[in-house]
């Protein structure tokens, strides 16, 4: 519930939509019982002989018909609205807080996962609120009209009611809460195993495993669908229950009609109660699946809660403007992503302003990890940092990213226009100076070769360019931030070997105002350095050139 | 006259795109009826159910009215009888529907079942060279989420699709036979449904799927957003990009609302035609049910006002599943795309040979072989002619894109040449099985795949019958035991997805401790040091040097560390030729 807070937190500004439409659906409600209501009270007046008008019952039938097209429309404007504020809401907890970080932790799975969660929030108003909400405010009038008949009528109806729109709810509810963790585990589960077969496709051939591997996918899948088969027949009892309860209900009013076990009603009125309790039950019969529903919207809302929380060991804003200089020294760091073990241990480096320097290292080294605290990612336990002499901890976060562009394996490529890419949502900045960037990362006339030229698509992370050139469109992105200080985090992994040389030829014709640190796990020869570091189990050591 | 060739020839142009694009529709379609067709029989079982769902209901509303006509006339006493079919026609009616509802579960689940056994075997049919055209994350989404997002449509649209006509006309018959003027009336309001349908529907048809599309396309975009979040804070742009993403999701609601104004008028239609069947018919009745003779007579009136929301259900039915039609398109779509199965690999082969090998190793001879990957492209390998002796270490370099990778995968048999021939050990690769060929190779790639599993699962698939003797010699071999201490539980550590992470390095070893296992007489590595640094290149050199002995092997690299692992041959491949190819001493 603490989860659904935040999220009400989001809905507050547009509580008016939400609310007239929760009105609009009660009226639309009360519009079906009048008219079902006159349906009965006018067909059993005709037949006991009496004197019937008919003026409310067409009345009823166009109330009906109208109230219904606003009520979809209002309520699907609301939803629309919402939807459009989970995301932006979204977007902004996670880029406000846990977003650098995830740069350096690959995550692209748990992301989508995450998106997928919060679409099913949507559901939230529109599959849950409305109809539970029109269940709650329809109680009293049913009641009401059932209490014209007898008393004892109206509680066995409200009882009934009660059980199918909200006892039953709740039930399934927990219920799919309880199994939900279990279902999306097996489904995972499907899922690697699926990934596991189709990516390690050529390993299975050569070793002839294709047949257990396919043995062990299947099994999965049997495993997911046992579940689900188990929820499926969860669902099936409930609703078969639903009806169940739902059906007694209507026995009681026809029996309170006929004068069985219930005193005697007058026959109109009898039948106009029928009516009304069949209209109401038929409406609530199916809230034990909102119920369902209600259970994984609450999974989705504190998986999404929990991801947008801050994160530990955030830096704090600071609120100095950028320095002038851009030299950066780095003085006797100790840094660790968890605290028992330090991944840097006491670094001092220099990056003068100008200045080529290469660090390598072997994987694990702690090379991106130095990375992020050049760019405030995360704020060293020992040690400063300071860019043109001033602590970077002092200066504000975005000044720091100002000064200090990254460029890595894991920058992404966006499924949108080369000028999107390059713009990435600015609006300040000109063709030609687009197109000087392009030229700087020698992928200018590749681009003016596309038909559309910048406006050219490329597809999901890059797909309909090659490596290499998604690669040198994401520097000229780099480069059109005028970023003084460069930092290369293994720009060279999953190009080939003569692609990868190319590309790091192109960072040597870079004009000398800006500092570059390429941080890698070996040389390539085409480097042409001024400097020199290596790093091993988190110390540092300088080797000139 | 130039500009007359320019518009024809653009004609033409627009002409083709429009064919192919009829023709991918028709694929599409047939392909559809293809699953509709496989899915038959459990569609028409659950529409059966439906049926004898409506008969009941039938049962049900007829035994209502009559109780309701003796409460009417008067009558003291009400009959038991129908009180009591009325009862079991309720719980018969509860009975089917909770039939209906398993049946559909089951048939949803067959079908996926089915469908994803079908893509299995087309992935298996294309084998390994179908991860040169599509990125292994969308083949696994294709055979989970893509195959999942199928459900409602066997399960719910199929049966309401095949039920609706006729559980629809088979209420109005009923309520004509007993009353002709009301089954007129409902009979009309029913069949409005349809034309109401068309005059609304079409315009908004058309509408709603583009807007369909572009509420996909903000989802992609806020998906992909999502994914390169870092990039864009890092970049320091997040907040114009948030106002962006927010600006389009408005654009979107904006204009959907637009569409669903009118959309929403098609539904208010099947409410407009419900009510008024039902008024008209109270209104039209009245004199019918004020000179009624009989109770009988008057049941039939009330069983026609009563039976109209039941006409009208199996339409709502169809409505409320009608999202799950989209579904079909996008995943057929997607199945589609992928290519179609090349002809060279649906031969049989029969199997008789048998390469021959040493202790040395086993020769390979390939002879003028050529291969192209997309019709209208260069050709990948262009008469390529080379010989390997028993025990030969051959080193293959040349740039990339140069035919490298697609030499090794034709000679790991994933691929068939188009021209020439192989001759593994004095057999013709094309006449052997593909499990005799793949038993004669090791191979190690440039990142090995690590599946989710223990670091012992992971080596001894490679020979799952190898005892704990080979298992520990291949440990040593391959330097694996050099690492076993870090892991936290040795041998026994859970890696791959949401497990332990190898570096590169470690995982290397892992390919080659596989290969040790297997111990096959040919090997064949792609770039086997490309994603590591030089110390760990040189440490995984010695492993592989004691790898190489007694066996023929061909590496294809750029790192010049292998010309010291006692190579006896080097080739050079430039653009689908071996340009150099030279023995050493």
């Amino acid at each position: 519930m603490t989860q659904l807070r935040s999220l009400w937190n989001v809905w507050k500004g547009r509580w008016v939509r939400l609310f007239v439409g929760l009105i609009l659906t009660e009226l639309s409600v009360c519009s079906v019982f009048l008219l079902m209501g006159q349906t009965g009270s006018r067909l059993g007046l005709i037949a006991v002989g009496g004197a019937a008008a008919f003026g409310l019952l067409r009345f009823a039938g166009g109330l009906r018909v109208i109230l219904r097209y606003f009520e979809r429309l209002v309520t699907h404007d609301a939803t629309f609205h919402v939807l459009a504020d989970i995301r932006l809401w979204f977007y902004r907890q996670l880029a406000g807080g846990a977003a650098a970080g995830l740069g350096f932790r690959r995550s692209g799975d748990m992301l989508s996962r995450l998106v997928a969660d919060v679409q099913s929030l949507d559901s939230l108003y529109l599959r849950i609120l409305v109809p539970l909400a029109a269940a709650l405010l329809s109680l009293p009038i049913v009641i009401l009209i059932c209490l014209r008949g007898s008393f004892l009528l109206a509680l066995c109806i409200g009882l009934l009611f009660c059980l199918t729109a909200f006892v039953l709810p709740a039930l399934m509810a927990r219920l799919s809460y309880r199994w939900g963790p279990e279902l999306q585990r097996t489904q995972a589960d499907m899922n690697s195993q699926a990934l596991d077969l189709v990516g390690g496709m050529r390993e299975l051939r050569i070793f002839g495993q294709e047949d257990v591997a396919t043995e062990r996918f299947l099994a999965a899948e049997e495993a997911f669908y046992r579940m689900q088969r188990r929820r499926d027949r969860a669902m099936a009892h409930v609703h078969a229950l639903a009806l169940l309860l739902t059906r007694l209900g209507v026995v009681c009013a026809l029996c309170g009609c006929a004068g069985l076990v219930f005193p005697k009603e007058q026959a109109v009125m009898g039948i106009t109660v029928l009516f009304v309790v069949m209209t109401a039950l038929d409406n609530i019969v199916d809230l034990p699946r909102a119920g369902l529903l209600c259970g994984q919207v609450l999974h989705a809302a504190e998986r999404v809660a929990e991801a947008t929380a801050m994160p530990q060991g955030t830096p704090d804003e600071g609120t100095l403007p950028a320095p002038a200089g851009h030299e950066i020294e780095v003085r006797n760091v100790t840094f660790g992503w968890t605290e028992d073990r330090p991944v840097l241990k006491n670094v001092s480096l220099r990056l003068r302003e100008g200045e080529r320097t290469a660090l390598i290292g072997p994987s694990g080294a702690g090379k991106s990890s130095l990375a992020a605290l050049l760019l405030k990612v995360m704020s060293p336990g020992q040690g400063s940092i300071t860019l043109g002499g001033e602590n970077i901890a002092d200066v504000r976060t975005e000044m720091v990213r100002e000064k200090v562009a990254w460029l890595s394996q894991a920058s992404h490529l966006f499924d949108d226009t080369i000028r999107s890419n390059l713009l990435l949502g600015r609006d300040d900045i000109s063709d030609d100076a687009m197109w000087a960037a392009l030229e700087q990362a020698q992928i200018a006339d590749f681009v003016r070769s596309l038909p559309d030229g910048l406006d050219s698509w490329i597809g999901e992370n890059g797909s309909h360019i090659s490596g290499g050139q998604g690669r040198r469109i994401a520097l000229a992105r780099v480069l059109l931030s005028k970023a003084p200080v460069l930092i290369l985090d293994e720009p060279g992994t999953g190009l080939d070997a003569e692609t990868e040389r190319a590309f790091l030829s192109t960072l040597n014709g870079l004009d000398r105002s800006r500092s570059i640190l390429l941080i890698t796990h070996r040389l390539t020869g085409v480097e042409q350095l001024d400097h020199l570091w290596t790093i091993q189990d988190g110390s540092l050591t300088s080797r000139s050139l | 006259m130039e500009n007359f060739y320019s518009v024809c020839f653009s004609f033409v142009c627009f002409a083709c795109i429009c064919l192919r694009m009829k023709a991918d529709k028709k694929m599409l379609k047939s392909w559809v009826r293809q699953q509709n067709r496989a899915n038959r029989s459990a569609t028409l079982l659950l529409a059966l159910v439906g049926m004898f769902n409506v008969l009941a209901g039938m049962v049900l509303v007829w035994n209502l009215a009559i109780i309701l006509a003796e409460v009417l006339a008067g009558g003291q006493k009400v009959g038991m009888s129908h009180l009591f079919l009325f009862i079991l026609a309720s719980v018969a009616r509860i009975i089917l529907g909770y039939v209906q509802e398993l049946l559909a579960a089951a048939s949803g689940e067959k079908a996926r079942k089915r469908l994803r056994r079908e893509l299995l075997a087309r992935f298996f049919a294309q084998g390994p060279a179908l991860l040169r055209h599509q990125h292994s994350a969308s083949l696994a989404a294709m055979l989970t989420d893509r195959v999942e997002a199928l459900e409602g449509y066997f399960a719910r649209w199929l049966p309401a699709s095949s039920l609706w006509v006729v559980a629809q006309w088979s209420v109005v018959l009923v309520v004509f036979w007993q009353d002709h003027r009301a089954g007129f009336i409902l009979g009309g309001c029913c069949l409005v449904l349809p034309v109401f349908q068309a005059v609304f529907g079409i315009a908004t048809a058309i509408a709603s799927r583009r807007q369909i599309l572009a509420l996909n396309r903000l989802q992609v975009r806020f998906l992909d957003r999502i994914r390169g979040i870092a990039t864009i804070v890092l970049s320091g742009n997040a907040e114009k990009d948030a106002q962006g993403l927010g600006q389009a999701a408005d654009e979107l609601r904006r204009r959907t609302m637009k569409v669903l104004r009118v959309a929403f008028l098609t539904s208010a239609s099947t409410d407009i035609a419900m009510i008024v069947a039902l008024v008209w018919i109270v209104i039209d009745q009245r004199h019918g049910l004020l000179h009624a003779g009989s109770v009988h007579q008057m049941a039939g009136i009330l069983f026609a006002v009563l039976m109209v929301p039941e006409a009208f259900a199996p339409f709502r039915a169809l409505s409320a599943a009608y999202q799950d039609r989209a579904q079909i398109t996008n995943s057929g779509e997607a199945i589609q795309k992928l290519p179609a199965l090349p002809e060279s690999m649906n031969q049989v082969v029969s199997g008789q040979a048998v390469p021959e090998h040493t202790r040395h190793g086993i020769a390979l001879d390939v002879r003028g072989v050529s291969y192209r990957w997309v019709n209208d492209h260069p050709l990948a390998l262009d008469d390529v002619s080379f010989h390997l002796e028993a025990g030969d270490v051959a080193v293959l370099t040349g740039p990339s894109g140069a035919g490298k990778s697609t030499l090794i995968e034709m000679l790991l048999g994933f691929i068939r040449p188009s021209q020439g021939e192989i001759l593994l050990g004095g057999a013709d690769l094309q006449t052997l099985h593909p499990s005799d060929v793949t038993r004669q190779i090791s191979w190690i790639g440039q990142k090995p795949v690590i599946f989710a599993g223990t670091l012992r699962d992971n080596i001894m698939f490679a020979a799952p019958e190898a005892s704990e003797d080979q298992l520990r010699d291949a440990l040593e071999a391959s330097s694996v035991r050099d690492y076993l201490p870090l892991l936290p539980d040795g041998l026994d550590t859970r890696l791959g997805e949401g497990g332990f992470g190898l570096s590169g390095g470690q995982a290397q070893r892992v390919a080659i401790a596989r290969a040790f296992l297997k111990n096959a007489p040919l090997l064949i590595m792609d770039e086997p040091t490309a994603h590591l640094d030089p110390a760990t290149e040189r440490d995984i050199l010695v492993s592989l040097r004691r790898l190489l002995k007694g066996r023929t092997a061909l590496i294809s690299t750029h790192s010049s560390q292998f010309h010291t692992i006692g190579e006896t041959k080097r080739l050079i491949i430039e653009r689908g030729k071996v340009t150099v190819q030279e023995t050493l001493s």
